[in-house]
């Protein structure tokens, strides 16, 4: 019988660690029909702006709405690829440059749907999450992120 | 029964209005509200910001249901 799935919560407060990741990809290790992971990294970038550097982006959301959709999206990727598994983990409050924002891990039996999968899962994220980061500048203004 | 809504604001659109939650009487539709907001808050006329309803995309006119929460969603920027 298949697993009734339930909305996760997909934030966490402040950078995701480095530790955290291994500890995600070890607790793996006891799911043997998984033959390849694909995992995406978002780190907050020195962008040069007109109006200073950035030092930092401070990362709010529509919860709740971001929560409901993030699930809408996780059962489309699961219907449409063979996955094992698949975790989201997206930073909310300010995450210095050089730190993990987004850490999103797909798991399959064969590498081409976890790859897939991954890739077109952070393309949603960006695209239909209500999510904004404010980037924070060395000038101590602030410019709004925008994706492209 | 209570016959206002609320409006919750995000990113540049609650900086601009400063503020992050509205309560107001409801005007009905989505049409209407947007008058009333461009009225009070005329800043946001040359913004772009789309609109939930009970947390979910509005893409056209609708009627606002009594006790709705209506959020004005700037582009979104995550990742």
């Amino acid at each position: 019988m298949e697993k009734e799935r339930k909305p996760k919560n997909i934030f966490v407060q402040g950078a995701i660690s480095p530790e955290k990741i291994a500890h995600s990809i070890a607790n793996h290790s006891s799911k043997t029909d998984i033959g390849g992971h694909s995992i995406f990294l978002g780190q907050i970038r020195a962008d040069e702006k007109p109006e200073g550097k950035v030092i930092a982006i401070e990362y709010t959301a529509y919860e709740e709405m971001a929560l409901e959709k993030a699930f809408e999206i996780r059962e489309d990727i699961f219907s449409k690829y063979p996955l094992t598994c698949m975790h989201i983990y997206h930073s909310l409050g300010k995450i210095n440059v050089g730190e993990i924002c987004l850490f999103v891990f797909t798991s399959s039996k064969h590498r081409k749907a976890a790859m897939q999968a991954c890739d077109e899962l952070v393309e949603r994220i960006k695209a239909e999450l209500p999510i904004w980061g404010k980037e924070i500048l060395d000038t101590e203004g602030h410019v709004w992120k925008v994706n492209s | 029964m209570s016959q206002t809504i609320t409006i919750k604001a995000f990113g540049m659109v609650a900086e601009k209005i400063g503020s992050a939650e509205l309560t107001l009487e409801n005007p009905g539709t989505l049409l209407a509200l947007k008058n009333q907001l461009a009225t009070r808050f005329p800043e946001l006329k040359e913004m772009k910001f789309g609109f939930a309803l009970n947390k979910k995309m509005l893409t056209s006119d609708s009627v606002i249901p009594v006790g709705a929460e209506i959020a004005l969603l700037p582009p979104f920027s995550g990742g």
